[in-house]
């Protein structure tokens, strides 16, 4: 049957009326704009990437395999995959990338853990204190701990250096596969993101309903039993989220292998990147690979689009368990010990290499001589090239340095405001859509970066923005776009997470009130649930203060500190570094004890809220 | 999700091939263009049409440094001059050029940034803006020869400026110079620990049973894997031999079967006749040295009295900041080219080269920046100050000599106290020290012959 002219008009009358409908809720258009820009924020790199693995990069191996100066071939992926040096550009570090992910999602989760049972769940006494000290490893960049292990454990006998402290003062050498390679690196990393599996498993445990456990002790069910059949599968979900940050993480990162000696996918993209160029981005792209399947076995496994959620309920009921009167000193003094050496023995190794004569000079230790230390490293200003300084000013006047500061601290600040600001109009926009499949996918896709290892995001990045319309490498906006993308999940995650706590009753009679949508998110919205937004951008600042992996390519040492300090530790000029890292930790104590006078929002009480 | 997966691979390759049907990159384009630099200087050959940049540079060549200073000034009064080099003393030299320029025009000012870049950015960083008409970074002092030839002047990136002065310094003229204006020679040297007994007195002793030689990895610092490349040229495979003849009978007879050995892999490589002792010198070095992040932390290990027995190739210049204390000392070091009844060669040496950008935004000051560089002690001071680094003008060279005494450096008082910080200078090296020096057209000849064939060497350090 045919339409008249009429029905047609009517037609689209009514679908421009729903078209209409449908952009006055304000959430629909942050949906669609937000679908928009991250799709070609994600997408447009990764892109990017897959086509420099077909591009002839003159002066590297495609154009000496193919004779073409210019052009397009898949030369690059028959040579990785098939030439006799596959094993030792592809498969040997594939193999120990994904050694290094497992090792660190296993040691974080099980110290991370635990550590989170005994805070939350027991009477251990210093619990405050623990809990804050815990996240130390976190807040320093994650090879500083690598280094702290070197200059604790090598030695002239294992290693061929120079004999670091344990050696020097003790006179213990360990063995080589303690000193260098798989395991040192997976400890280090271990500990780096213990943190994230101690507030996400530590949040289920303070908000789980403990009746569940009651009932059990009510049948009279072993502890053990409890423990396994309750306990444990209520943190799965948890577990399983620490799985998908830390495999990603641990998976991109740079330094630490490469301060440890150990050959990963991140460590062979930068070496092979001068000559197999063509052949670096492709391990970038099965990085990649590897973050979209770690978040697909996720999806898999927990049957359920909200994996992430771990706060699923709210209980005034959590009991704890009693330790014992010697217990719960015992256990938390161990705890304390082992702390010490995780976050407070690092913070003052660097204090003290700031005072050494040499690098790694540790006369005074075993001398006792005054003599052998010296302030040099913080006051010289002048004579740089006659005073043992390596032609740097002292850490107090060196401009360096102070300019790479500020650099760091307005990125951290740029990208912590549209980060956090994007994350809250997603995490609020999509828990308003919870059943449209666009809101589902904005979500996916925002979380999308996160799961990338860093290097291959900044590698995308940097192919993406280094062409003839557009050259951002060395600039800081090039830094603000990366980190934006890459930390958009911390606070769309936090976000989402506290939107769906709130009932939509509270907007809805704002709406009938007619109160324009500013003023409901800024009077009504944010404000309720103002910690958990400001954990969004706290979380984005901290990470971006230190972040390495994800800026290394994309500029030059004395832009940032990150990049400052790790070109300080690569030359061995460890003063300058350790004076760095101390800056850097200070800067995030007073920030995150600032951000907690003012809002209650705070690191250790969780990635996102 | 798996849906939204699949959707972005296939719109992900559904993209890169509509990329791939994208015209190649401008730069590739160029290149006929830069080959036709690089033959400008030959007579024999066709004209080849110069761009715009050339033309100054041509232009530029035939000036005095007081000549091109004016052009400068003209050029870059109040403007901002960006340079990007592997070494961060550009950023010390800019303002004493800027102080030369006001000599000649006191109302002459000049903004500057100056770039470092690491991991072998510097490359991906001038390829970059080599894409724009215009460029941001007017020059730059880059090394790695290699890289260079490839990836910089063969696609017309780059353009060489030879200074009229610096080409009479040297006995030539610039249309007969042939190769790179190298600003200095740089020289890393093999040191040993002193504090115990052993003593190396032949290259070959670094390459021994047991021997892990401290050494930059030569996949993070890719000058270094240069080093390895120059053992295979006729000259300093030749002293390989010679070196292995000076040993005696039992370390022969070590030796000898790996370089027997590597006879069959050097004919195939097309090597001279002695491409074996190279061959088996570089095997025996890849399978045993000790990587390191940078030669700073070599310098540190090997100063340090615990570092008994341990050896190192590294920057000469290093010990320049060693402080003295109870664990520490210089004199725990010893040159090896420096003892008497050494053999065989004694470091490598490699350049710092100097180029204008094809698209500088600054060609005249650029040019002007460069000769001022390489043809005055002043412009050379940011480097001229430490021992270990050699400017390619003699006569700066000497200037520098006669100004900061390094052949006496280790002097204190008039009192020799750290012997090797004597720097017996550039020509001592090169002839007595038998430094291995880079030549960036021999290496980028055989970076896919020797070069693939160091890859598949199994390296003693990897994880």
């Amino acid at each position: 049957m045919q339409q008249n002219p009429q029905q047609k008009a009517g037609a689209w009358q009514i679908r421009l009326n729903k078209l209409k409908t449908y952009f006055s809720k304000p959430q629909n258009v942050v949906l669609l704009l937000m679908g928009i820009v991250l799709t070609i924020t994600t997408v447009a790199p990764i892109v990017a990437i897959v086509r420099d693995t077909f591009v002839i990069h003159p002066g590297t191996i495609d154009e000496h395999l193919t004779g073409m100066s210019s052009g397009y071939s898949t030369i690059n992926y028959v040579d990785l995959f098939t030439s006799r040096l596959a094993k030792a550009n592809l498969w040997t570090p594939l193999l120990n990338t994904v050694l290094l992910s497992v090792l660190s999602c296993v040691i974080s989760i099980l110290f991370g853990g635990v550590f989170a049972f005994l805070i939350t769940r027991t009477n251990m006494k210093f619990r405050k204190y623990l809990s804050s000290i815990f996240i130390f490893p976190y807040i320093m960049p994650q090879w500083t701990l690598a280094v702290v292990w070197q200059n604790l454990f090598n030695s002239n006998l294992i290693t061929g250096t120079s004999n670091g402290l344990l050696a020097s003062v003790f006179n213990i050498t360990m063995p080589i596969w303690w000193c260098k390679g798989l395991f040192p690196s997976a400890v280090v990393l271990g500990l780096h993101y213990a943190p994230f599996a101690y507030i996400l498993i530590g949040g289920i445990f303070r908000n789980m309903d403990a009746n569940l456990e009651e009932a059990a002790t009510i049948l009279d069910t072993p502890r053990w039993k409890t423990m396994f059949r309750v306990t444990l599968p209520m943190i799965k979900p948890a577990i399983l989220s620490t799985i998908l940050l830390v495999f990603g993480s641990a998976m991109g990162s740079y330094p630490v292998p490469h301060y440890l000696g150990l050959a990963t996918l991140s460590t062979k993209y930068v070496s092979l990147n001068s000559k197999y160029t063509g052949e670096a981005s492709i391990l970038a792209i099965l990085m990649m690979i590897f973050g979209v399947a770690i978040l697909l076995l996720n999806q898999i496994s927990v049957k359920s689009r909200k994996s992430y959620t771990t706060v699923t309920g709210k209980s005034g009921q959590i009991s704890k368990f009693n330790l014992g009167r010697s217990g719960k000193y015992i256990i938390a003094i161990i705890l304390i010990i082992i702390t010490f050496f995780t976050s407070i023995f690092p913070i003052v190794s660097f204090a003290f290499e700031t005072f050494l004569p040499n690098p790694g000079d540790y006369s005074f230790l075993y001398t006792g001589d005054p003599d052998n230390l010296t302030t040099k490293w913080w006051v010289t200003n002048e004579n740089i090239t006659e005073n043992g300084m390596y032609g740097q000013q002292g850490i107090l006047y060196n401009d360096m340095i102070w300019h790479a500061y500020k650099g760091t601290i307005m990125v951290s600040v740029c990208c912590a405001l549209t980060a956090g600001t994007i994350g809250t109009l997603i995490g609020y926009a999509v828990s308003k859509n919870r059943r449209s499949r666009w809101a589902n996918y904005v979500n996916s896709v925002a979380f999308l970066p996160y799961l990338m290892p860093s290097i291959a995001v900044g590698v995308a990045f940097f192919i993406l923005f280094s062409n003839k319309y557009v050259n951002l490498f060395n600039t800081y906006a090039l830094l603000i776009i990366v980190g934006t993308v890459k930390y958009i999940p911390f606070a769309s995650r936090s976000s989402l997470n506290s939107m769906l706590q709130l009932s939509g009753e509270i907007e809805e009679a704002a709406i009938i009130q007619d109160i324009p949508w500013t003023k409901r998110m800024t009077r009504i919205i944010i404000p309720i649930q103002k910690t958990s937004i400001i954990s969004g951008y706290l979380l984005p600042f901290m990470t971006c203060l230190r972040e390495l992996s994800l800026f290394i390519l994309l500029c030059v040492q004395g832009f940032i500190l990150s990049t400052t300090l790790d070109y300080f530790d690569e030359m061995g000029l460890y003063a300058f570094s350790s004076g760095i890292n101390l800056i850097l930790i200070v800067t995030i104590l007073i920030c995150n004890a600032l951000v907690n006078k003012a809002t209650g929002a705070s690191l250790d009480k969780g990635i996102g809220g | 999700m798996k849906k939204l997966i699949a959707i972005m691979l296939v719109l992900c390759m559904a993209l890169s091939l509509a990329a791939c049907a994208a015209p190649a990159a401008p730069a590739a384009q160029e290149a006929p263009e830069a080959e036709g630099t690089e033959e400008a200087a030959a007579p024999a050959e066709p004209e080849v049409e110069l761009t715009a940049t050339q033309k100054i540079i041509k232009e530029a060549e035939g000036m005095t440094l007081e000549e091109l200073a004016k052009k400068a000034i003209e050029e870059s009064n109040g403007a901002t001059f960006y340079g990007v080099g592997n070494s961060s003393r550009g950023k010390s030299a800019l303002p004493l050029f800027i102080e030369y320029l006001q000599t000649i025009d006191p109302n002459y000012t000049m903004e500057f940034d100056w770039q470092q870049p690491k991991n072998n950015k510097i490359f991906d960083q001038l390829t970059a803006d080599s894409l724009k008409d215009v460029g941001t970074y007017a020059m730059t002092l880059i090394q790695d020869g290699n890289q260079i030839e490839s990836k910089m002047v063969r696609t017309g990136i780059l353009d060489t400026f030879i200074p009229l002065d610096w080409a009479a310094a040297n006995g030539t003229t610039p249309d007969e110079y042939e190769g790179y204006l190298p600003l200095q020679t740089l020289n890393k040297v093999f040191m040993f620990n002193n504090t115990g007994s052993k003593t190396y007195k032949n290259c070959w002793d670094f390459v021994a049973e047991g021997e892990h030689g401290l050494y930059m990895d030569i996949d993070s610092e890719i000058v270094g894997k240069n080093f390895l490349y120059m053992l295979t040229e006729d000259t300093y495979a030749a002293y390989l031999k010679a070196a292995f003849d000076a040993l005696d009978a039992e370390k022969q007879a070590y030796f000898k079967p790996v370089i027997d050995e590597m006879a069959a892999d050097a004919a195939d490589l097309g090597l001279g006749a002695d491409g074996a002792y190279a061959l088996a010198w570089i095997k025996l070095w890849v399978e045993s040295y000790n990587a390191q992040t940078d030669d700073g932390p070599i310098c540190n290990t090997l100063v340090s009295k615990s570092a008994t027995d341990q050896f190192g190739l590294l920057v000469y210049s290093k010990l320049r900041s060693v402080e003295e204390s109870a664990g520490v000392s210089k004199n725990n070091i010893t040159v090896a080219a420096y003892q008497d009844d050494y053999t065989g060669i004694g470091g490598y040496g490699y350049c710092h080269y100097l180029f204008v950008t094809e698209n500088s935004p600054l060609p005249w000051t650029a040019c002007a920046f460069i000769a001022y560089m390489t043809c005055t002690a002043d412009g050379f001071s940011a480097w001229g100050k430490d021992m270990g680094g050699y400017s390619s003008n003699p006569k700066v060279a000497e200037e520098v000599e006669a100004t900061y005494h390094h052949s006496q450096g280790g002097y204190e008082d008039g009192v020799n106290v750290f012997d090797c910080k004597n720097d017996r200078g550039f020509d001592w090296w090169k002839n007595d020290g038998e430094l291995v020096i880079e030549d960036p057209e021999y290496c980028a000849s055989v970076a896919f012959t020797v070069g693939s064939w160091i890859e598949m060497l199994t390296k003693y350090t990897e994880g």
